[in-house]
């Protein structure tokens, strides 16, 4: 992979020389964040730069340790077995990324725990196999801490198995410098739209249950760049998405409308 | 003589119809109102919290609306007929709230009267807690701050000052008078421009675009003098005046306007309570000093006599032969005091009671019936009952398992045929919940002519206790009432190690109202007993009917943010705090103490025993 193709990825902190080490000492990485702030980007950044397949796994009520493991299919010439994502990332020495791991079934933590110790191995109950994982293999975790139901959550014996990391917004310079390479929006807009997202982000836990995201911000921006009014691109891309209460969403209009450059 | 009375009642309707007329007549002509473009802040406070705390201002601030205050500014001859713009209600921001008008009607257009909320809300979120400069000062610099940080907002800026410009008229003034509206007047269109307001004999306009210090200063006190020069003396002495609206009883009498009602008809109402002030029962004079600062407005009058009623505040803690039986006495809890940002350790005595020599009881036969359907809905409500799969035998056969086998088999593998089944069955919930109750004296007040709230909560845990016993949850309940911070009762309902059974329904049945509700501590306690439970998920659910509050500094904001911090300690230790509530304020502080979606007001008292298990599975629901 050339390095043009490694997607942008603006480090906030040592981040990406933690995850290089971890990877180095084979050692599991747990991601925390909230939504939209970068852990997806983080990890596609990194496994470029690496230079390994990534397999992304979404986590999800229904995801199952076959699943993730592999299962036999039935076919014309009988039955077959096929590899799930996280048997082909520990043959081919990928990196394997678990989003939203806390949604998946209780189940997938027996194939996880194995992995995550110094065995490293994952034994495939049904083809008798078990497989040892290559150096090259890592496992990576990602979840939103504050966010599920409060009967999911992470283990405390499955959490101890993982390096951690956590993730916030970006501070509002790289905010900044990420919203105008992402979107090629001037200057002086990014700017507006991170001290925005500053202020709506104070908001959280009192007013509105998320933070107004990078990601969103990136929206808002494409938006703008592609001709919108720059006041209903964030009624579009940020109030809505925020809330649902109509009286919350015209409070957030008023600080939008003076948070934006006058055109 | 009956005609008379009735001649004479017609009189004085007669009167008073004129009176009325005249009223309306005088006041409209006089004020610059515009009562049908006037915005009330019940109409935007919700949104103005949001914008007041986006903009930056602190979220532990309630928004409510200022009272009028008396101001001595020169009013038009027209004015001083009618006796009107003698007082106005100006907004002002203090530790416990931001305190705004609770109408805004001095534009014609309803759109700036709006604006000039959000104006207010802004210039106050630019505010920090302490400064040290005079009113005037004080508010060009937020101004400047404020379109600074958000030049979007200097288009409001601009239409609310040319509009206010307009309505402010200088006709006929001394000098000195006229020299002051000037600095007002330059310093609204260029923020910044003037350091000092130039004294005068009497109190400029009015300036609705500009908070005041806090509380404004009244009628006696000529603009700008005051604050600076006693700045140099004392600052504490500055705070106070700055705080207090000091009243002077005999205020000038001159120039109070003509006099177009007779005298007797004049009906006056005052209220006056006379406590002794003398001795004060408090911990220490600081506190003292900190309650007077908390009141609005403090008349003190030295009449010398002995005051006719006392009042005592305390209630007794009962005696030892009458008490609950004490389990321990010894446990020490901190507070956290929130002007001096840091914990304070072992501040709060925790005795833990039990009901002593509670009776055997069947539940009450008023809620049989919702109890039956409530058991009946634990078990059909499914929290408890999922399918589990790949078992070995079971109702139905998994067909996911089956069709792995049979691929299994036929790609040669051996496997045994076992586990092919699934059967609905109980989850394995590894959940722990503890019920705190707030047993307060204000659970003594009555909801309806049929119950009290203290008898409402006794329903809630009743039903709640019947719910959670049909889903085999873990659960512990506990109630707890405190009086100062020695001691703070708590009294164990049903311990997590008991079962529910008809020894549990006597302690509910044998509650009483207590003391004063010290939030803080009671969560800081569930945390210690959650702490002990080995469940994966622990829940804290907190029912109660109004803010924290005890006798000494334990109200307002001290109460609030110790309760924020326990909530923040609970949260550390991965429990979850929720909170369930029937006081109908409850959404304009439970935001900041537990998030968003953190609790639940019932706005019908009564409705809260069945709704208490429907949260309670509502917030414990597996999806599946």
């Amino acid at each position: 992979m050339s390095s043009e193709t490694i997607p942008f990825y603006l480090p906030q902190g040592n981040e990406s020389e933690l995850f290089d080490q971890a990877w180095n000492n084979q050692l599991p990485v747990m991601i925390k964040g909230p939504t939209g702030c970068g852990k997806t980007r983080f990890i596609e950044h990194m496994a470029a730069r690496l230079k390994r397949p990534l397999y992304t796994v979404s986590c999800h009520d229904d995801l199952t340790a076959a699943d993730l493991v592999g299962r036999h299919l039935i076919g014309d010439q009988g039955t077959f077995w096929v590899d799930g994502p996280l048997t082909r990332a520990v043959r081919e020495g990928a990196i394997c990324y678990l989003d939203e791991v806390v949604e998946a079934r209780k189940d997938t933590t027996v194939v996880i725990h194995p992995l995550t110790d110094d065995r490293r191995i994952l034994p495939i109950e049904r083809t008798g196999e078990t497989l040892k994982a290559p150096k090259e293999f890592m496992l990576v975790v990602s979840y939103n801490p504050g966010y599920q139901n409060i009967l999911k959550g992470m283990k405390p014996s499955t959490r101890q198995r993982f390096v951690g990391m956590t993730f916030d917004f970006p501070a509002p310079e790289l905010e900044q410098e990420i919203i105008q390479r992402e979107t090629g929006i001037d200057e002086k807009t990014a700017q507006a739209l991170v001290k925005l997202a500053a202020a709506l982000r104070v908001l959280k836990d009192h007013d509105l249950e998320e933070a107004a995201s990078t990601r969103l911000l990136i929206y808002a921006a494409r938006l703008i760049k592609s001709g919108m009014d720059a006041s209903e691109s964030c009624l579009a891309a940020m109030a809505e998405p925020l809330t649902d209460d109509l009286e919350t969403r015209s409070a957030l209009m008023e600080v939008i409308n003076i948070s934006l450059p006058r055109s | 003589m009956t005609k008379t009375v009735s001649e004479l009642l017609e009189l004085v309707e007669m009167e008073e119809h004129v009176g009325n007329w005249w009223h309306t007549f005088i006041t409209k002509h006089s004020e610059q109102h515009f009562p049908e473009a006037g915005v009330c802040l019940s109409e935007i406070q919700h949104l103005l919290g949001i914008w007041f705390r986006a903009l930056g201002g602190d979220g532990g601030l309630e928004i409510t609306g200022a009272d009028a205050t008396l101001i001595s500014s020169r009013r038009t001859i027209l004015q001083r007929v009618a006796g009107t713009n003698n007082k106005t209600e100006l907004a002002w921001r203090d530790e416990n709230a931001l305190r705004l008008p609770p109408q805004i009607d001095c534009f014609p257009d309803s759109k700036l009267n709006r604006d000039l909320y959000l104006w207010l809300g802004a210039l106050a979120a630019m505010e920090a807690d302490t400064h040290e400069e005079a009113w005037f000062a004080h508010n060009q610099k937020l101004t400047l701050a404020a379109l600074q940080q958000y030049p979007g907002l200097g288009e409001k800026y601009l239409q609310l000052v040319e509009a206010h410009l307009e309505q402010r008229t200088t006709r006929r003034w001394p000098a000195d008078e006229i020299a002051q509206e000037q600095a007002i007047r330059r310093a609204l269109v260029e923020p910044g421009s003037m350091d000092r307001l130039p004294p005068a004999r009497r109190m400029p306009l009015p300036v609705p675009l500009w908070l005041h210090p806090n509380p404004p200063q009244t009628a006696s006190m000529p603009g700008s003098e005051l604050p600076e020069n006693s700045r140099t003396n004392n600052a504490r002495e500055l705070e106070e005046v700055q705080r207090k609206q000091t009243e002077q009883a005999q205020a000038e009498d001159e120039e109070r306007g003509l006099i177009t009602v007779r005298m007797e008809n004049i009906f006056s109402w005052a209220e006056h309570v006379n406590v002794d002030r003398s001795t004060e029962d408090e911990e220490n004079e600081e506190r003292a000093d900190e309650v007077a600062r908390d009141l609005d407005k403090v008349s003190i009058s030295r009449n010398g006599k002995a005051p006719k009623t006392k009042i005592k505040f305390d209630l007794d803690l009962p005696s030892e032969s009458e008490d609950d039986e004490i389990i321990s006495d010894d446990m020490m809890l901190p507070e956290w005091d929130w002007k001096k940002r840091q914990l304070i350790p072992d501040h709060c005595r925790i005795i833990e009671l039990v009901a002593k020599d509670a009776p055997a009881l069947p539940l009450p036969d008023r809620l049989h019936k919702t109890a039956s359907k409530l058991r009946s809905q634990f078990q059909a409500l499914a929290p408890a009952r999922v399918w589990h799969r790949s078992r070995p035998d079971g109702d139905e056969v998994d067909l996911d398992a089956y069709l792995r086998y049979r691929t299994d088999r036929a790609s040669g593998c051996s496997v045994a045929a076992d586990n092919l089944y699934r059967q609905m069955d109980a989850g394995a919930r590894d959940l722990a919940c503890l019920l705190l109750a707030d047993l307060s004296l204000s659970t003594d007040t009555w909801v309806n002519n049929h119950a009290r709230v203290l008898d409402v909560i006794q329903d809630s845990l009743y039903l709640f206790a019947e719910s959670l016993a049909a889903t085999g949850d873990a659960f512990g309940i506990y109630g707890f009432t405190s009086r100062k911070r020695d001691p703070i009762r708590i009294h164990a309902i049903k311990a997590f190690n008991e079962s529910y059974n008809s020894h549990i329904r006597g302690r509910i049945e044998a509650l009483k109202p207590g003391y004063y509700t010290r939030l803080g501590a009671g969560i800081r306690y569930s945390a210690e007993v959650l702490k002990q439970q080995g469940a994966g998920r622990r829940l804290l659910l907190i029912l109660t009917d109004g803010k924290p509050n005890d006798l000494d500094q334990y109200e307002g904001r001290y109460g609030i943010e110790d309760t924020r911090h326990a909530i923040q300690t609970v949260r550390n230790l991965g429990f979850h705090p929720f909170c369930v509530t029937i006081d109908k304020q409850g959404n304009d502080y439970l935001p900041h103490l537990f998030g968003n979606s953190g609790y639940v007001v019932i706005h019908n008292p009564t409705e809260l025993p069945g709704q208490l298990p429907l949260l309670y599975a509502r917030l414990t629901a597996q999806k599946h």
